[in-house]
């Protein structure tokens, strides 16, 4: 018994998620787009955490950084102390949460702007230790090469673009999961009674700095899985995989895709990205239109592109409502 | 370590730091008004730069007029995108960001298609040095402090002394109230967008000579800009000028000490101190 | 006393809001706070509740010092308020609203909604009947499943209340509830807080409304520029020639509107 309204069960838009997802590898076969998919579904695990982080008023501008900092702990792990990546995984989100722990308590004492702001300062700082300090463990500007890929599992290789793209589908499938069941239960409920009054829910009762801490901390242990992901399918990390401009990235599929629903972030991602796609030969018309794309949907569709579906049966309904007084007959 | 030394290190920070706290002031001077965080602030910088270039560098006009001409171009383009898309978005900080990121591209990408990636030089209207007890500074940073800080006085004066520049800081305290006293807070806005822009612009002009001129040229000084209004106090124009001054002074000294990434480092350290202890900054209000 | 302010004070700057207030409230009355505009009475209100934190002196709730607590905590000891501008949770169903404020306060749910616990369904199952048994007193079930953006003014005051209610408060906070309703809409609010009263519930209010304040207050505190003039029963506090000239010509006996 879900306490908050939904268009379509959750339950059945996660099930036809996960069934695109599943024969996606069958349209794109072993090409080049599979490695885009990939790409996509990992943005999907840190836009849809981050669009959770939103949903309690907070943009968290170091989200990025956390994903940095699961990537740079299994990466290291993985090529200093031998671990598997099996364990490095999760090893990588549980530093990058113990690391959110402090970093939020501290953040989250400032909202608004100021928590933008305070949050920018932490990445850039983040960004700076990962490009220039501790050289010999994290690799300076040059950044961490030979990241080792990911052993066996069960006895199945995990170096092809088919397996790595499953794997992916699969850490997203249970991030989304976790999302959707906690969006659609008391926490989420707690989460839009925040987001739209941060003083009434206090008054009610709301332990407000609980629930955004609990965003911040479990938002970062996604992003750090996703970190850990794309250390050991890519390969080689840089300080600027972490930086702003991918923090920016993430930022727009969001908040294009639309904040108000958990699916908003799915298709903000999935259509700027296949568009990025489409428009790659044209370079700096690419940047152009986007950032045009950017500025009409923000003033048109303040709610994002998900919206569209509300929008077009609330347009409909007010034609049928003209109509109707009016006095053509209308049939419905 | 000799005191000259020290004071050389500061002049070169302070030198830079005062063409950043153009932009800042501007940057703060929009936030103050229009309750909005604008990160293309940069490219108005940018474009500053190119009409000094094609003005100066390229048609030889004086580096005068060039400079003029920048201020009121930026000035104008920014009057244009506070009438097309920022007055729909006063106080709202997220779909304000998402969109002065657009603009950001937008203006990065015209610049890119017009005068290509590369970067370009623009010549330097002075030469020669000048030297005082064992410091020595360039003619042209010492032109460009001094006409950096001719503008900030001319921007004091305007806000106190005419009545366009009251209505502006009326409106910035209290919009609301500023309204209700007959402030037209439309056209105010307008303007003021306008004004923080081509303080951006002088900037980029001013600075074009030193640094050459690339369609990236804006990144640096904006965050540069963000620093200076955070531990200055956003919304504060003196605030503005003592952050540009600490920073000024902490980058000029700081270099003597430690690598450019730790003195990067500790600006951005700074930045998150203000905010927790003080998070109106040095001279912010409420 | 259930609650009791002593020496309270609250300064903004060079302005003193409330000054030096001491005043307490009984358990199971329903105790009104008067004045004229700007008298301190929504400051009051904001320093009992925690959203500003006195500048001087105390306040205690059930012999227990909540001066300097957050709102959430000052809620879950047990006082709950209305605001003066009805607020809302616009983008929420009446449900919705009536969920939230009724939140049980264990925890804020996450690992328990996670693993789906027993304790957490049952849990559930409990602020969603509590919030449908709110619906009727306040003439909400009609329109339980709406968006309460949607939904008229008076409809979305009467919400406001219930959601104080639903948070299993003992004492609240009332911000002009009166405001802006008709006769026998004003008749429902007072009945329903009579019955408040008889169920044991403390009710401290602010109203402009006098015959309402005077026909159901037990004790009266009247403020003018942020400092106690008078207390004491609607008949005391009538007589007193001070509270009429604080008033000056909005004369006791009539409705003056908020």
């Amino acid at each position: 018994m879900a306490p908050r309204h939904a268009a379509i069960s959750p339950l059945l838009a996660l099930g036809l998620l996960a069934l695109a997802g599943v024969i996606l590898p069958l349209v794109t076969g072993d090409s080049y787009y599979l490695d885009v998919a990939t790409t996509i579904v990992m943005n999907l695990l840190l836009t849809m955490s981050l669009r959770m982080q939103i949903s309690t008023g907070q943009l968290n501008m170091a989200h990025i950084s956390f994903m940095g900092i699961g990537a740079y702990t299994s990466a290291l792990l993985a090529m200093r102390a031998g671990l598997s990546f099996w364990l490095t995984l999760w090893v990588g989100a549980l530093v990058a949460a113990a690391f959110a722990v402090p970093i939020g308590a501290i953040a989250l004492r400032l909202t608004g702007p100021y928590y933008f702001l305070i949050t920018f300062a932490f990445s850039e700082v983040a960004r700076l230790i990962f490009n220039n300090f501790f050289v010999g463990l994290l690799g300076g500007p040059s950044g961490l090469v030979e990241i080792p890929p990911p052993g066996p599992l069960l006895s199945v290789a995990f170096t092809g673009k088919l397996e790595l793209y499953c794997l992916m589908l699969g850490l997203f499938l249970l991030g989304a999961a976790i999302l959707v069941r906690l969006e659609y239960s008391r926490f989420g409920l707690a989460a839009g009674a925040i987001r739209q009054g941060e003083l009434l829910s206090a008054t009610l009762g709301v332990d407000v700095l609980r629930y955004k801490l609990t965003a911040f901390v479990l938002g970062s242990a996604m992003a750090g899985i996703a970190g850990a992901f794309f250390a050991h399918s890519h390969r080689v990390l840089h300080s600027s995989d972490f930086g702003l401009e991918p923090m920016v990235q993430l930022v727009i599929f969001t908040v294009i895709g639309g904040v108000g629903s958990i699916w908003g972030p799915v298709i903000g991602t999935v259509l700027m990205t296949v568009a990025s796609e489409l428009m790659r030969e044209l370079r700096h018309y690419e940047t152009l239109v986007f950032g045009l794309v950017l500025i009409l949907t923000m003033l048109f569709l303040p709610d994002g592109l998900v919206s569209v579906p509300s929008r077009l049966v609330r347009a409909l309904a007010r034609t049928r409502a003209r109509r109707g007084a009016i006095g053509v007959d209308v049939a419905t | 370590m000799s005191l000259s030394l020290l004071v050389q290190a500061l002049l070169n920070g302070f030198g830079l730091a005062m063409a950043y706290v153009l932009v800042a002031l501007g940057l703060t001077l929009i936030f103050s008004i229009l309750e909005i965080i604008n990160f293309a602030h940069g490219e108005f910088y940018m474009v500053g730069g190119f009409v000094a270039y094609l003005a100066f560098g390229v048609w030889g006009l004086p580096y005068l007029v060039a400079l003029l001409g920048a201020i009121i171009c930026v000035a104008a383009a920014g009057v244009i995108a506070e009438r097309l898309v920022f007055r729909h978005l006063r106080g709202k900080t997220l779909n304000a960001f998402i969109v002065s990121l657009g603009l950001l591209w937008v203006m990065q990408a015209a610049a890119q298609l017009v005068f290509g990636v590369q970067d370009k030089s623009v010549p330097s209207p002075f030469s020669g040095i000048v030297r005082f007890s064992g410091v020595v500074i360039s003619v042209e940073r010492l032109a460009v402090t001094l006409a950096a800080a001719a503008l900030i006085v001319a921007l004091y004066a305007f806000l106190e002394h005419t009545r366009t520049g009251r209505a502006m800081r009326a409106t910035a305290q209290d919009a609301d109230a500023a309204a209700l006293l007959g402030v037209n807070i439309e056209a105010v806005s307008a303007l003021g967008f306008g004004v923080g822009c081509g303080l951006a612009g002088a900037s980029g002009a001013l600075l074009a000579p030193l640094f050459s001129v690339s369609p990236s040229m804006g990144a640096l000084p904006v965050v540069k800009a963000f620093i200076i209004i955070i531990i200055g106090g956003m919304g504060s124009l003196p605030g503005a000028v003592l952050g540009g001054l600490l920073l000024g002074a902490l980058e000029g000294v700081g270099t003597l000490f430690f690598s450019s990434a730790a003195v990067n480092l500790l600006g951005f350290l700074m930045v998150i101190a203000v905010l927790l202890l003080r998070p109106r900054g040095l001279l912010g209000g409420t | 006393m259930l609650l009791e302010l002593r020496g309270v004070s609250r300064r903004f700057g060079g302005l003193v809001a409330v000054a030096d207030l001491s005043m307490g409230v009984s358990p199971g009355t329903v105790h009104g706070l008067i004045g004229p505009n700007g008298a301190g009475k929504s400051t009051v209100f904001n320093l009992i509740s925690g959203v500003l934190p006195p500048s001087s002196g105390d306040i205690h709730f059930k012999g227990e010092r909540i001066s300097g607590l957050g709102p959430a905590e000052i809620c879950r000891r047990g006082i709950a308020r209305t605001f003066q501008a009805t607020t809302v949770f616009s983008e929420y169903t009446v449900l919705q609203n009536l969920m939230v404020a009724g939140q049980p306060r264990s925890n804020d749910g996450t690992l328990a909604a996670l693993v789906c616990s027993a304790r957490y369904r049952r849990g559930e199952i409990d602020a969603h009947s509590r919030a449908r048994a709110l619906l009727a007193p306040f003439r909400l079930d009609s329109v339980a499943d709406r968006v309460v953006g949607t939904l008229p003014h008076r409809d979305q005051k009467a919400l406001s209340v219930g959601m104080a209610l639903a948070t299993g408060a003992e004492m609240l906070l009332l911000d002009e509830p009166l405001a802006g309703l008709a006769a026998q809409e004003t008749r429902d609010v007072m009945d329903l807080l009579r019955t408040l009263r008889r169920r044991g519930l403390t009710v401290l209010l602010v109203e402009h409304d006098m015959r309402a304040v005077m026909d159901l207050c037990d004790r009266i505190t009247v403020l003018d520029h942020g400092t106690r003039i008078a207390e004491g029963t609607p008949t005391e506090v009538q007589a007193n020639p001070a509270v009429v000239e604080a008033y000056l010509g909005a004369a006791v006996g009539s409705e003056a509107g908020g």
